[in-house]
């Protein structure tokens, strides 16, 4: 009896780790432990304790509760939800062999991945005809003559209007790759807790910034002004730790102590002053970056809000000042129309070296030695071993560069421009909520 | 865990199953309890609480930036070192003097060594832990876990009696893995409507059964607004019943509301916001539908 107990605590906080509650094995102990002290049969009073001694952070309580209530749910339960969650695999699979028969060029079949092949099946009839008849208009021509790479050509053109049908239905499809543990349990609770995901602020931390619904906006907003805070706290404490390396003031030690004979009876100490660094603010509006623009600049009016010390300017073609813009006070969304309407430079071209160059030109005063640039950029830009080089220049100005990268870490190793970069400055994932918690929780100036 | 929810009750501490369970786990398990959660729930109440219910000593350690382990451990008592040279230095006796300055007689307790030296059992209360740095939490590790601490002229003192430790945090920064894999952890949000009338009854008994579903639904709704900063605590919430029984006021008023909001939200901004966004006139309705 005991033993299956352990085996399923064991189980459970495995999958607990799956579903991204962080758990050590001292955890796991201690979750033993405390069964062994609690009333057994009480179903909360289980559920509190075990929730007491594993999960440490208020973000992870929803994500525990769900996977407690899946996993130890009714036997009669898990059976049923573990034959709808099989049903709904034979379903997907069914419906991507379906679409497999639909996307082929010359009888044979396109080359897409599974997850292109579901998006197609999940179209309504209007849109799968429209591809249809394409791929037919296409078989019907003479393209082979003049092309005879024209299958891979289509496979783009099919590949882009999938992509252009799931920018404008991100609501209905549920793209989110899930774990397989082998474990056909688990995997239901996996794939449960994914679709149940609430929208609130811990789902909110994990989503791509740039998918974030309109709806979720404002919640959103307040967690990056949040983080800025945060951020701005952080740097602040960074620099007020060294008031700890206290000096002895010999003059003063020894003014106060001449009235005891000249005995060191008290010890006067000199500390260090306070400072905290500068910040130079670079933030990307260029086409690529337009999804992010309206939650980039909260983050600066974020850091404005908290820290005086602080340039900020936006960039695409050229460079462009805003901190003038950031008045104690002033309303956000008044500010964003401001920056929009006055700015020459939203929604272009990236050239972040001409930018880099203005920087260093015209306004070559804030480069100085404590002070900190901060880029905030997917890394996608023209020239880029022009842009390599201003880095470098600027680079020897400064005390450091850092780089908070939209781009999703797993795609840095495909970006030339992220890898060219990245052996220069240092970079951090910057691409959900939850990268920029990470990067204030992290001790980026150092 | 039944007397621990008596002990609540006779203190009038309203709590939820969840309270009495994680601190039940934190004595039977031995381990310290890490409560996190807005200024203002009760985090460092629940310290107090149990201090009272368990008749023991109450040892706060109230964290800053820049604490050391001089302030939060002990520190040798320099003068009286000096002192003690100065007359030894007359009396020419030095045998054994570098043995005895670095004695129990020079040293001063601060309050980590005094809960782990402690005669009886005691509650120690390291408060706001969010405002040290990462090296002072990793110097509680020891004592979190082995409730033992180094002196490196008097070696390894080990607690006397494993004391009650308490250690909330307003969640300014994110605490280290390692000081959270040591504790239990207990996450205080603020009450619902139900259990904020239970605690304004059982604080403010002289105040009417309206005005304390009133008060509670009123607050409930500024803490739910998101432009709010700093949203009203359980103290201000009781703040608010006693100025408004000091009034004379049985109901709530939109007039009401306009002259006493200052008594829960202490910023010009979060004023505006409240103005702007719910509204006196609102506020009232609400709470007295």
């Amino acid at each position: 009896m005991e033993k299956t107990m352990e085996a399923n605590i064991v189980r459970f906080t495995h999958l607990l780790r799956l579903a991204g509650v962080k758990v050590g094995s001292g955890e796991v102990i201690d979750a033993l432990n405390a069964l062994t002290v609690i009333d057994f049969s009480d179903r909360e009073q289980v559920k509190t304790a075990l929730r007491s001694v594993l999960v440490k952070r208020k973000g992870e309580r929803d994500i525990f509760d769900r996977t407690f209530d899946l996993y130890f749910a009714p036997l009669e339960e898990r059976e049923r939800q573990q034959m709808e969650h099989q049903m709904r695999q034979d379903q997907k699979k069914q419906q991507i062999e379906e679409a497999e028969q639909d996307l082929t060029f010359e009888e044979e079949n396109l080359d897409l991945t599974e997850e292109e092949k579901y998006l197609y099946s999940q179209m309504d009839q209007e849109d799968k005809g429209r591809i249809k008849d394409y791929l037919k208009k296409a078989e019907a021509g003479k393209s082979r003559e003049w092309e005879p790479n024209v299958k891979s050509l289509i496979e783009t053109i099919v590949k882009g209007a999938l992509r252009k049908w799931l920018h404008s239905h991100q609501d209905q499809v549920d793209l989110k790759e899930r774990v397989s543990t082998g474990d056909l349990e688990l995997d239901y609770i996996l794939e449960d807790l994914g679709q149940k995901a609430p929208s609130g602020e811990d789902s909110l931390m994990y989503e791509d910034m740039q998918h974030i619904k309109d709806k979720d906006l404002p919640k959103a907003n307040m967690l990056i002004r949040r983080l800025a805070k945060h951020l701005v706290t952080r740097i602040s404490r960074r620099y007020k730790r060294s008031k700890r390396h206290q000096v002895l003031d010999l003059r003063r030690t020894i003014r106060d102590n001449i009235r005891y004979g000249g005995t060191m009876f008290k010890l006067k100490y000199r500390s260090k002053r306070i400072q905290k660094p500068k910040l130079i603010l670079l933030c990307d509006v260029s086409g690529s970056m337009a999804s992010y623009a309206s939650l980039v600049l909260q983050f600066i009016y974020g850091i404005h809000s908290v820290l005086g010390q602080i340039e900020s300017f936006i960039f695409s073609d050229d460079l462009e000042r805003i901190s003038q813009h950031f008045q104690p006070g002033s309303d956000f969304n008044q500010l964003m129309v401001d920056i929009m309407n006055k700015s020459n430079v939203w929604g272009g071209g990236t050239r972040l070296h001409t930018s880099l160059k203005t920087l260093r030109k015209k306004h070559s005063a804030l480069l100085t030695s404590d002070a900190y640039l901060i880029i905030l950029s997917d890394t996608k830009t023209e020239a880029i071993g022009d842009t390599l080089q201003e880095l470098q220049n600027i680079k020897k100005c400064v005390k450091d560069i850092l780089w908070l990268n939209t781009l999703p870490e797993q795609e840095w190793q495909n970006s030339i421009s992220t890898r060219t970069f990245q052996a220069l400055v240092k970079m951090y994932p910057c691409n959900t909520l939850n990268d920029i918690e990470q990067i204030t929780r992290s001790k980026i100036f150092s | 865990m039944e007397n621990i929810r008596k002990g609540f009750e006779e203190v009038g501490y309203i709590s939820d199953a969840e309270v009495i369970v994680t601190v039940y786990l934190a004595l039977k398990l031995q381990k310290p309890i890490l409560i996190e959660g807005e200024p203002g729930v009760g985090k460092t109440e629940l310290g107090k609480v149990l201090s009272q219910i368990f008749h023991a000593d109450l040892i706060r350690l109230q964290c800053y930036e820049g604490l050391d382990e001089n302030k939060a451990l002990y520190e040798w008592n320099y003068q009286k070192q000096l002192l003690k040279i100065q007359i030894m230095k007359e009396a020419q006796a030095c045998e054994n003097i570098e043995h005895d300055l670095f004695s129990r007689e020079y040293l001063l307790e601060r309050p980590l060594l005094k809960a782990i030296q402690s005669e009886n059992t005691s509650v120690l209360l390291i408060d706001e832990v969010d405002k040290t740095d990462e090296e002072f939490e990793a110097f509680l590790f020891e004592l979190l876990s082995d409730f033992q601490v180094s002196v490196p002229e008097l070696g390894t003192l080990t607690a006397r009696h494993i004391p009650m430790v308490v250690l909330t945090s307003n969640n300014e920064r994110e605490l280290s893995d390692g000081l959270k894999r040591r504790c239990i952890y207990l996450y205080l949000d603020f009450p619902a409507v139900e259990r904020e009338i239970a605690i304004i009854k059982a604080k403010v008994p002289e105040i009417n059964e309206k005005l304390t579903q009133q008060i509670a639904k009123a607050v409930h709704l500024i803490r739910q607004n998101r432009e709010i900063k700093k949203k009203p605590s359980i103290a201000e919430t009781l703040d608010w019943a006693r100025a408004l029984l000091t009034l004379n006021e049985d109901s709530l008023s939109e007039k009401l509301v306009k002259q006493t909001i200052n008594i829960l939200l202490k910023t010009k901004a979060d004023i505006e916001s409240f103005n702007k966004q719910i509204g006196a006139a609102a506020l009232d309705e609400f709470a007295r539908s």
